[in-house]
C-alpha cells in the first residue's frame, strides 16, 4: 500500500502549479497561456474553460492575478514576505539612493527587483519619482563612450567645455571626473544644472595613473587595502609601499593627507610635488613659509 | 497566510490543486509534520476529518514532480516534512546583487549602525525567499555585519546606549601581547568597512577609538555609571570649500561668506580632528583654539619634511 502512495500524483495539482509557474514568468493572454502551457503535452490538455478554472483556483488561494488589457500576471503571492513597515522604509531608501546617484540601468534593475519583491510581499512598495538628474549623468556617460566633449552649465550660470572620463562617488556625493585643459578635475554633481554634448571629440586616455605610496609604523600594521590597491613592497620593519590604479587625484589626496607623515607619496613625481606645493600652501594659510 | 476569498465570488475551483498550493505555502513558511498539515487542510474545507493522511502524501509527491525538494519527515527533522527548494521562490539575480551592493554603499557612509543592522535584517528576510543559494549566500554577504560576531555587536551598542564602564582585553595593532583596558563605552561606527567602538580610556584620560576586531573580552562591566566622563576636542576652522568631502554631523556652519565658511566642529578626540582638518587639505586653516593649531602647524611641517628630504 505505502509503495504505491509513493509513487501516485494527482494530475490536477500538477497542472494548477503549472499554470501558476507559467503565470509568474510574465503577462499572457488566456490563448498565449494556453499555448504555453500545452508545449510540453502530447496532447491538448488545457484549454479556455480549464485554464480559467485554475487561474481561479490560484485566486481562490489568495495569489492575485488581475487581468489587465485582456491579459493575465501574478501580482502578488500569498506565501510571501512579511515585511514590516520599517522594512518598507529600509527600501524605499535604497530606492532614493538609486535614483539620486545612479545610472538609469541602475534604477531600471532596482525597479525590477522591486516589482519582484513586491510581488512577494504583504505591503507594497513606493516609487520615487524619476528627475532629470540621473539623465545628466546618462549623457555624461554616453558621451565617455562617444568619446565627445561636453558642456556644464553652472547653477551660478558659468559655462565649461571639457572631456569627460567617468563619474565618481565619494560618500554621498558624486562627480564628474572631466579632463579640463590637460588637467583632471572633478566636477560637483550639485552644482550642475545642465549638460549637453557636443560634436567635437577628445582622444580618450589610454590608461589610469598609478600612483605609490609607503605607509610607514601604526598605519602599515592596520592599513586594509582598498579595491585598487596592492602592495608592492614590505620591509623589515613593518613598512609597506602601495600602489594604486585609478583612484581619482583629489578623493586620493583628502585621503593621503588624513595619514599625516605617517604616508609619502613617491610617484609618480608629478604627484608628489603637486602634494608638497598643497602642504606649502596650506602652511602659508598659517603665516608660515 | 492565505487570504482565502468568498466562495461565491469564484465559478469553479480545484480543490485539490488548492491542496498543492496551501501545501507549498505552509512548507514555505515553516516544517511541518503530517498532523500539523492535516489540521490546516481540515480548517480550510479541503480536506474532511474522515480523510486518510494518504491525500497528503500524494500531495507531497506531487509537488516532488514539480520541481520541489521535500525532505522524508523522519526522527531526524522531528518527523516534519522540510522544503529545501521550491519553483516559487524570489528571483533575484546577479543585477540585482550588484545594484544592492552599490546602494548600501551609498547607504553604510551615512546611517548610524542600528540602522545598519536593520538593513542586515532585511537582507536576511529577503534571502529566506531566495532558492538560489549563490544569491542567497551573496545576500547575506552585503552586509557589514559579515565581519563581525552579531551578539558582540548588540552588546556594544548596548554597552554604548547605557554608557557602561568596561574592563576589556584589547589587542593594539603595534603590540603581539593583549592588554587590559578600562573603558566607557560611547559610540559605534562603521568606517571603511571596520567597526570601531569610540571610548573614554581611564589610563589615558582621553577619548580614544579601538577596533571592535581588537577586542578579545569583555571582562566586566559597570552600568550606566560612565555619563559624565567624556572629553571631546570642540575647534572652529574656516573653510574656503567642501572640496570631495561633504560636512560632517560633528560640524555645522556658523558663518558663511564669499571667502568660504566659518565652521565649529565636536569631534571625538584630538587624532579625529587632525585628520579630519587635514583632509581638507590647503582650503582649511583652524582658527581657534591656538594649541590645536600649533599641532596642526606642527603635524603639516613633519609632512613637508618628507618630501624636503
Amino acid at each position: 500500500m505505502k509503495s504505491k502512495v509513493s509513487s501516485k500524483i494527482n494530475l490536477s495539482s500538477m497542472q494548477v502549479i503549472k499554470t501558476l509557474q507559467v503565470l509568474m514568468q510574465g503577462n499572457f493572454t488566456m490563448n498565449e497561456l494556453v499555448d504555453r502551457l500545452n508545449i510540453n503535452e502530447k496532447d491538448v490538455i488545457f484549454n479556455n474553460s480549464v485554464v480559467s478554472k485554475y487561474i481561479n483556483t490560484c485566486r481562490y488561494c489568495g495569489i492575485e492575478i488581475p487581468k489587465i488589457q485582456n491579459k493575465y500576471f501574478v501580482a502578488s503571492m500569498p506565501f510571501g514576505l512579511d515585511l514590516t513597515s520599517n522594512d518598507i522604509d529600509l527600501l524605499e531608501k535604497l530606492q532614493n539612493v538609486v535614483k539620486q546617484n545612479m545610472l538609469k540601468k541602475y534604477c531600471k534593475i532596482f525597479d525590477d527587483f522591486i516589482n519582484k519583491v513586491n510581488k512577494y510581499s504583504n505591503k507594497k512598495i513606493i516609487r520615487v519619482d524619476k528627475n532629470n538628474y540621473k539623465m545628466t549623468l546618462e549623457i555624461f556617460e554616453n558621451a565617455v563612450c562617444e568619446h565627445r566633449k561636453v558642456k556644464f552649465l553652472y547653477k551660478n550660470g558659468a559655462e565649461y567645455i571639457c572631456s569627460p572620463i567617468k563619474i565618481v562617488e565619494n560618500g554621498n556625493k558624486v562627480f564628474f571626473n572631466v579632463s579640463y585643459k590637460n588637467k583632471d578635475k572633478l566636477i560637483n554633481s550639485e552644482r550642475v544644472s545642465g549638460l549637453s554634448v557636443l560634436s567635437e571629440k577628445f582622444f580618450p586616455r589610454i590608461s589610469n595613473v598609478t600612483v605609490t605610496y609607503k605607509m610607514k609604523n601604526v598605519l602599515a600594521k592596520r592599513y586594509a587595502l582598498r579595491e585598487n590597491e596592492k602592495i608592492l613592497q614590505r620591509f623589515e620593519n613593518g613598512d609597506i609601499v602601495i600602489s594604486n590604479n585609478g583612484e581619482v587625484k583629489e578623493i586620493l589626496f583628502s585621503r593621503l593627507f588624513r595619514y599625516d607623515d605617517l604616508c609619502e607619496i613617491l610617484t609618480p613625481k608629478q604627484y608628489r610635488e603637486e602634494f608638497k606645493n598643497i602642504l606649502d600652501n596650506t602652511l602659508s594659510n598659517y603665516g608660515v613659509d | 497566510m492565505f487570504k482565502i476569498a468568498q466562495k461565491n465570488e469564484l465559478n469553479q475551483v480545484s480543490l485539490t490543486g488548492m491542496r498543492a498550493l496551501l501545501l507549498v505555502g505552509l512548507l514555505i513558511q515553516a516544517p511541518r509534520t503530517l498532523e500539523e498539515i492535516r489540521e490546516v487542510f481540515i480548517l480550510y474545507n479541503i480536506m474532511e476529518e474522515n480523510h486518510s493522511n494518504d491525500i497528503i502524501r500524494i500531495d507531497l509527491n506531487t509537488l516532488r514532480r514539480m520541481g520541489c525538494e521535500i525532505s522524508k519527515a523522519t526522527a531526524k527533522t522531528g518527523f516534519k516534512y522540510v522544503l529545501t527548494k521550491h519553483p516559487f521562490g524570489l528571483q533575484i539575480d546577479e543585477n540585482d546583487i550588484l545594484v544592492l551592493k552599490k546602494a548600501y554603499k551609498f547607504i553604510k557612509e551615512k546611517e548610524d549602525i542600528k540602522t545598519l543592522l536593520e538593513f542586515d535584517n532585511l537582507f536576511k528576510k529577503i534571502a529566506e525567499y531566495v532558492m538560489d543559494n549563490n544569491i542567497k549566500e551573496q545576500l547575506y554577504g552585503i552586509s557589514f555585519t559579515k565581519e563581525f560576531p552579531m551578539d558582540l555587536i548588540n552588546t556594544l551598542l548596548n554597552d554604548c546606549k547605557q554608557k557602561n564602564i568596561l574592563n576589556i582585553v584589547y589587542q593594539k595593532p603595534t603590540e603581539n601581547f593583549e592588554s587590559y583596558k578600562k573603558i566607557i563605552a560611547q559610540n559605534l561606527v562603521l568606517k571603511n568597512d571596520k567597526l570601531y567602538l569610540y571610548c573614554y580610556d581611564f589610563e589615558r584620560k582621553d577619548s580614544i577609538i579601538l577596533n571592535v576586531k581588537r577586542i578579545k573580552q569583555i571582562i566586566s562591566r559597570i552600568i550606566g555609571s560612565g555619563d559624565n566622563q567624556f572629553k571631546t576636542t570642540k575647534i572652529k576652522f574656516h573653510l574656503k570649500s567642501f572640496g570631495v568631502l561633504e560636512l560632517n554631523e560633528e560640524e555645522k556652519i556658523v558663518e558663511s561668506n564669499e571667502n568660504g565658511y566659518i565652521i565649529e566642529a565636536e569631534y571625538h578626540n584630538d587624532f579625529v580632528a587632525m585628520q579630519r582638518v587635514l583632509s581638507f587639505g590647503k582650503d582649511c586653516t583652524v582658527i581657534e583654539p591656538l594649541n590645536f593649531k600649533d599641532k596642526i602647524i606642527q603635524k603639516l611641517k613633519s609632512m613637508r619634511k618628507i618630501y624636503e628630504e
